[in-house]
């Protein structure tokens, strides 16, 4: 039943999610055509797709506000050639690289900060360019095209439509989890305190009123009865300090399923520690600001919660993330070990990670959990990576056909001091 | 004598130890009369049923807390969070000098190691070395700079100091730099360049223990006032008199380096022989060959005759002397055999003696083969009679300025009431003691010094040996080092750090060849940490004699000796509470220090242990029994009885500074003459060994160097014996593919307890102060027993570290009723803290007595109000090691942390672990090399050969424990009597 509705949840989540993203390129879509069927040569149009396009370089450049990261950009058209621009803005590394003196000269200048690479065609620079003419010039692109209608509403408004949908989905994803727990959490009181209720009852029958003639009824309730109540004890002690389910709302809300399912990026590409450390590392705001140094608004999320990096940054305060998956202090986990050693793919204990909008612990992480993995794995590598070759036993029983296989408990995983130290 | 001895016949030789040289092994203090007997009664169960059900019900309805994650904001490259740095460093503190890696983790140094690049200490540590880490973590420490005792700002200093210094200058008073010895290069440099700026300015250096004696003598003897180097490991036969070169004297880890490689019976088949005359048990004494018991007045007159008989061996000059009241021909022979080959030191701070000592070695032509007086030692500068005419000039009103670093002669200066009597009229005193201690309580400024891993430094402890030190920490307080505050006080606009590099520019890039651009040699100067100049003995400064007098040994009264403990030293550390509990190698005892007196005196007079006495009507101390000492002799350790060390070394002991004398212009660390009164009242001392016998049994196996030449496993004839019995009906416990094991090689080991802080630090061993230690219950996972054998006159001293020996038929496992304690299929006894309900069975169940047990929670506990009770205290924490909780056993783990680690380091690398890539914290610290470890399957591995070595033996192994620790026998190279 649970699994049932997390799936159709699941399901509910990502139709939404698709229905937002259609919308979104629909709209793009018909904006690009329109450019498309526009002429090239219209200079006011070009100057409009040259604003758009703009939006990648403004991180770095203004257009008359001075230097910022890189150069200001006011009369650049002037001071360069067209081709030289149009190779640089796509590859300015290549040209430094080439020794291009103008380029090497640039690059020496602000402080050797690299313009990242743009895949843009010689029309769309074009276009930027002329878009920087009229800004530097002190005109708008409003004015320039005297067209205001379509395009300049949709991108004002998009933004706050876009909010909406983001608050909308936060909404959604927060009654999705919080259903979840309370689905998973099994509520045994009303269970617990009836069969208290029978063998006191039964009890005092026994005793007292003697209502029932025939014992074996009050034993047997007092013995079923006794059975549900220490099994809901234990149950409930055992889960006492696991925290499956959890899911707290974090500082930023960072979307795993945006930046894995939808971007494709590595999980270890940001949690690049996780090969050599104990620790996974939650990833510092510079490798963030790797790709968010140019990409400012996010799909869901607008402007907002990006800017929370950029803030953390500016105001040197760190970002303190809600941690999820917590052990106990006297357990030792590496990463490094399962991670690169074992070769354990994250989501065997992390679970879906890259369907997730908000990260939530999915397995119970206790002792035991842990104990059947090892027993069950088996060693990656024992026969090629040379550490393995103390092994001796183990090796030759492999050989002799004694064993399929060397899981993780045969080389002593299971041992106590293994995790506890 | 009577024989106190009980009655069962245990041992076949007689100790003649008093009674009350034993103490109950389990101690019944502050227990109420019920619990002694053993009972409780019903409200005790009512209190504790009551406990059990509230402390059940509070836990379950805990919820869980929030735990954040806060990543860096910019991750420096070099740094993965939850993996160590080491950063190559630089500790001196006055006294020591040591070579170091300092492990750091997320940014916090943690540990310290010894750099084994350096050729002065070759990697090894000591106990206050080790220790040095948890300084930095000190809430006593001052965290702001002072004026009149009230915060003040470092700009208001800036202000108001030069300008005061200035007009001193400009008048010509006095502006004296007081500080300890130094011997970094730079500082050096830096307070010329200050004289340059202030001509008035005097630089002061005073050492609390000197060796002024040892300067002055070389300038007699040879032009040149310097502390030579002393090469143990060159010297076959080595005679020492009162020098504790192994414990506290100049520079012991490299002297303990060099004796230990001449000794440990593996690597060579000689091994030097060591005589030791000496008035207190030392550790050096301990460890020597043959022991010597003298009084400190007749050492004079020793060395004299000894020189004496020398002198006429080899036809020099004879100077008279009052007939030795011990033989030693026999020793003026062997030293004539060891011509070139031999070593006599002398630790007495007396010109007359280490003339003496001079002669000598100058007639056996030791100089340039065991004495190098060409690469000379600088961590002892300081000339005692500077020191009093400063405070003559103080006194006078003759200084206009005093600058304090790195010394506290209101604590430890003999006349420390002079000094501050002296410091009133001086206008401007300025402390750079990063405490307020005695000293800086009575200055005008307190310009707090950053601790030396916040710090950028260098230094030159020996001729030619360079080394760096760098910050590993940011500051955590707001302090400044001294030399930066000298700089800013000299108009200088740069850093001590870019002082640093320019003068390392200037004098030793040009002193190698082997890179070309000045940047390359720093970068790789500080990352080995040091920078060392191939030194050449070369030709010895030419001997000038000089006339040797003698005073003769005095013949009655009580003499007095003063002497460094190994813990404690001086008294800079006294605020540690690592060191402070830290058991002393030779009485055992904590926390305090303690006159030790002669079991005979002690017989004469009736005293007791703990018995407090009166000396010279001033102090009252209480009485240990010392074997060893001759009977009218007493010893004290000094550095004790801080009154402003900070919250932990406040008020412990006494202070024993003031019977300091001055004699010739030295100061004097013996007096000949003290009254000794029994005041009837006791003084609770806290000891973690309550018994020093061995009982006729054999726990150190010992033989002789020329019984082992004849036959290797001498001593250990039994261990054969054993291994044949080694029975049993169950299965062979197999460990297929590690079995980790560790042998200590009781010949290398001195007893310097280095290890026991190392383990400490390595495994937040939690501090639980003198009551506690009182009750026998010293954490420690690694303790060193001592063993007294013989005579009480002059015992034989065994020292046994012990750990947990990780048995393989272990018989604390079968006992637990919880099974928190199995083996583990590498051979290791394991313990899961989390499954120990402390029932402490395994703990009475252990032969060896290497269980703890948690009496109470030692962390964030106001009762124990040591490094683990403050935030800032606990972040000298290993994070790869749980600290434990009330309730539960602990014990030696054989760093599972570290085997760990570096398995899975191997993992990662696709190789198989090498030999030495794990060491254990005892092992690294270790400056004798006495511990191995590795795996016993590794038919190559060090720790495998120690096994086959016939002289291996386990403790306790008739009980069929099958320990994975091994011993090899001590050899003593004595002579064998016929």
């Amino acid at each position: 039943m649970y699994h049932l509705i997390h799936l159709a949840m699941n399901l509910n989540l990502s139709k939404l999610t698709i229905a937002a993203f259609r919308r979104k390129t629909l709209l793009y879509g018909i904006f690009m055509f329109l450019l498309l069927l526009a002429s090239q040569s219209l200079w006011a149009q070009s100057a409009a797709e040259g604003k758009k396009l703009y939006q990648t370089c403004k991180t770095c450049h203004t257009i008359g506000g001075g230097r910022l990261v890189g150069p200001d950009l006011k009369g650049v058209t002037e001071r360069r050639e067209e081709d030289w621009l149009i190779k640089f803005i796509n590859n300015s590394q290549e040209m430094i690289q080439a020794g291009d003196p103008t380029a090497v000269e640039l690059f020496n200048d602000y402080n050797q900060v690299p313009m990242p690479p743009n895949n843009f065609s010689d029309d769309e620079v074009r276009s930027i360019l002329k878009y920087i003419e009229v800004v530097g010039e002190g005109g708008s692109v409003e004015e320039a095209t005297a067209e205001k209608e379509t395009q300049p509403q949709a991108e004002a408004e998009e933004p706050t439509a876009e909010k909406t949908t983001a608050e909308q989905a936060k909404d959604e994803i927060d009654k999705e989890i919080t259903q979840r727990m309370l689905e998973r959490s099994r509520n045994y009181s009303p269970v617990f305190w009836i069969s208290l209720l029978l063998i006191f009852l039964s009890i005092f029958d026994l005793v007292i009123t003697r209502l029932i003639k025939a014992r074996f009824v009050h034993v047997v309730i007092i013995l079923i009865g006794v059975i549900i109540v220490t099994e809901i004890t234990v149950r409930e002690a055992i889960a006492l300090g696991r925290q499956e389910g959890y899911s707290p709302d974090q500082p930023i809300w960072f979307s795993h399923q945006v930046h894995v399912q939808q971007n494709k990026i590595d999980c270890k590409y940001c949690h690049h520690i996780a090969e050599d450390s104990k620790y996974a590392g939650i990833p510092s705001p510079d490798l963030c600001m790797n790709c968010h140094n140019v990409i400012r608004e996010g799909s869901r999320t607008g402007k907002e919660e990006i800017a929370k990096i950029h803030d953390a940054i500016e105001n040197n305060e760190p970002i303190k993330w809600i941690k999820v998956h917590n052990l106990p202090d006297h357990v030792f986990f590496s990463h490094a070990q399962h991670v690169n050693v074992g070769q354990v793919e994250c989501q065997e204990c992390h679970g879906p990670v890259e369907e997730m909008h908000r990260i939530e612990q999915v397995k119970d992480l206790s002792m035991g959990w842990c104990i059947n993995c090892h027993r069950k794995a088996e060693v990656v590598n024992f026969e090629s990576n040379a550490f393995y070759e103390a092994y001796v036993k183990l090796h030759e029983e492999l050989k002799a056909g004694d064993i399929q296989k060397v899981t993780v408990e045969d080389i002593g995983g299971n041992d106590c001091q293994k995790c506890h130290y | 004598m009577k024989k106190n001895r009980n009655d069962h016949q245990m041992s076949k030789d007689k100790i003649k130890l008093p009674k009350h040289y034993r103490e109950p092994e389990f101690s019944v203090d502050g227990l109420s009369d019920e619990e002694k007997a053993g009972k409780s009664s019903r409200r005790d169960f009512l209190k504790m049923l009551g406990f059990t059900v509230g402390y059940a019900t509070l836990a379950s309805s805990c919820e869980m807390p929030v735990r954040k994650a806060i990543p860096f904001l910019n991750k420096p490259e070099q740094m993965t969070p939850g993996e160590a740095n080491f950063y190559a460093s630089t500790f001196f503190d006055g006294n020591d000098y040591c070579s170091l890696l300092v492990k750091t983790r997320e940014g916090r140094p943690i540990k310290i190691e010894g750099n084994r690049l350096s050729s002065v200490t070759k990697g090894g540590t000591t106990a206050r070395v080790q220790a040095s880490v948890l300084n930095l973590y000190d809430t006593s420490r001052l965290q702001h700079p002072l004026k009149n005792g009230e915060k003040t700002a470092w700009e208001e200093i800036d202000k108001k100091v030069p300008t005061q210094l200035n007009d001193l200058a400009s008048e010509g008073k006095e502006i004296t730099l007081l500080t300890s010895s130094l011997i970094s290069p730079s500082t050096r440099q830096l307070i010329i360049d200050f004289k340059d700026k202030y001509p008035s300015a005097n630089w002061v250096k005073y050492d609390p223990v000197s060796a002024s004696a040892i300067l002055e003598a070389n300038r007699i003897s040879f032009g040149t006032a310097v502390v030579p180097a002393y090469q143990f490991e060159n010297a076959d036969l080595i005679v020492g008199f009162n020098a504790d070169f192994l414990g506290t004297w100049l520079s012991t880890v490299e002297y303990i380096k060099g004796y230990a490689k001449r000794r440990n019976l593996i690597d060579e088949k000689t091994m030097s022989r060591h005589h030791q005359f000496e008035s207190m048990m030392s550790l050096t004494g301990s460890n020597a060959d043959e022991r010597y018991p003298i009084r400190p007045s007749e050492e004079q007159n020793l060395l004299l005759n000894l020189y004496n008989e020398i002198a006429e061996a080899t036809g020099a000059d004879i100077h008279p002397a009052s007939p030795a009241k011990q033989n030693i021909s026999g020793i003026a022979k062997e030293l004539l055999n060891h011509k070139g080959k031999s070593l006599i030191v002398c630790g007495t701070n007396d010109t007359n003696n280490q003339l003496i000592v001079n002669a000598i070695n100058y007639l056996l032509g030791n100089y340039g083969k065991t004495i190098d007086l060409n690469t000379p030692l600088y961590t002892r500068q300081a000339i005692d009679k500077e020191m009093d005419e400063l405070v003559k000039r103080m006194n006078n009103g003759q200084v206009g300025a005093l600058l304090v670093y790195q010394a506290n002669p209101a604590y430890d200066y003999y006349d420390a009431e002079k000094f501050a009597e002296g410091t009133k009229k001086v206008g401007l005193t300025v402390s750079f003691a990063d405490y307020h201690d005695e000293t800086a309580q009575h200055a005008t400024y307190v310009c707090p010094d950053s601790n030396y891993l916040e710090s950028w430094n260098d230094a030159e402890p020996k001729a030619g040996h360079y080394s760096l030190g760098q910050p590993t920490i940011p500051k955590l307080f707001d302090t400044r080092q001294m030399q930066d505050s000298l700089l800013k006080w000299m108009d200088r606009e740069e850093e001590y750090f870019s002082y640093i590099r320019k003068y390392w520019e200037k004098e030793l890039f040009p002193r190698q060849e082997k890179h070309l651009v000045f940047e390359s040699f720093w970068n790789k100067s500080l990352h080995d940490g040091v920078f060392e100049i191939k030194t050449e003995t070369g030709e010895q400064p030419e001997f000038n004699a000089s006339p040797l007098k003698a005073k003769n040994p005095q013949e009655n009264g009580i003499e007095l000796l003063l002497y460094e403990s190994v813990a404690m030293g001086s008294g800079k550390f006294s605020n540690n509470p690592w060191l402070q509990e830290l058991p002393d190698p030779l009485t055992k005892i904590t926390w305090d220090n303690y006159l030790s007196v002669s079991p005979s005196y002690a017989r004469k007079h009736k005293l007791k242990n703990e018995d407090l006495v009166r000396m010279n009507g001033k102090i009252e101390l209480p009485v240990f029994i010392q074997p060893g000492i001759p009977e009218n002799v007493m010893a004290i350790a000094l550095g004790y009885g801080r009154q402003n060390a900070g919250k932990v070394g406040n008020g412990v002991g006494k202070n024993l500074y003031a019977f300091v004398e001055k004699e010739n212009g030295t100061r004097r660390y013996h007096l000949d003459e003290v009254e000794i009164e029994k005041t009837g009242g006791t003084y609770p001392l806290a000891s973690s060994q309550a018994y020093y016998e061995q009982e006729g049994r054999d726990i150190v196996r010992e033989t002789t160097f020329d019984k082992w030449k004849k036959k290797p496993n001498s001593g250990n004839e039994i261990h054969e014996k054993i291994e044949k019995l080694h029975v049993t009906l169950y299965d062979k416990a197999e460990f297929p593919n590690f079995h980790w094991g560790l042998a200590i090689n009781l010949n290398s080991c001195i007893g310097c307890s280095a290890c026991e802080i190392a383990c400490q630090a390595e495994n937040n061993v939690a501090v639980i102060g003198k009551e506690e230690v009182r009750k026998r219950r010293i954490m420690h996972w690694i303790r060193i027993d001592s063993y007294y054998s013989e005579d009480e006159e002059n015992p034989q001293v065994y020292h046994q570290p012990v750990m947990c020996q990780q048995c393989d038929n272990a018989p604390c496992e079968n006992v637990c009723p919880v099974a928190a304690t199995p083996h583990s299929n590498e051979g290791l006894n394991m313990m899961a803290y989390n499954r120990c309900i402390g029932t402490r069975y395994c703990m009475n169940n252990c032969p060896y007595r290497v269980r703890r047990f948690n009496w109470f929670e030692y962390v964030n506990n106001k009762k124990f109000p040591y490094n683990m009770e403050s935030e800032l205290g606990q972040m000298v924490l290993n994070p790869d090691v749980t600290v434990r909780s009330r309730g539960v056993v602990e014990k030696c783990t054989f760093c599972s942390q570290r085997i760990q680690h570096k398995k899975l380091a191997a993992k990662k690398e696709g190789r198989q672990l090498k030999e030495g890539d794990i060491k254990m914290a005892c092992q690294e610290a270790c400056p004798a090399d006495a511990i191995v470890f590795g795996n016993l399957n590794n038919k190559d591995s060090e720790v495998y050969k120690a096994f086959k070595n016939p002289r291996n033996y386990h403790l306790l192994e008739q009980l069929h424990t099958l320990p994975s620790v091994g011993y090899l026998t001590r050899v003593r190279n004595k002579e064998t009597k016929t």
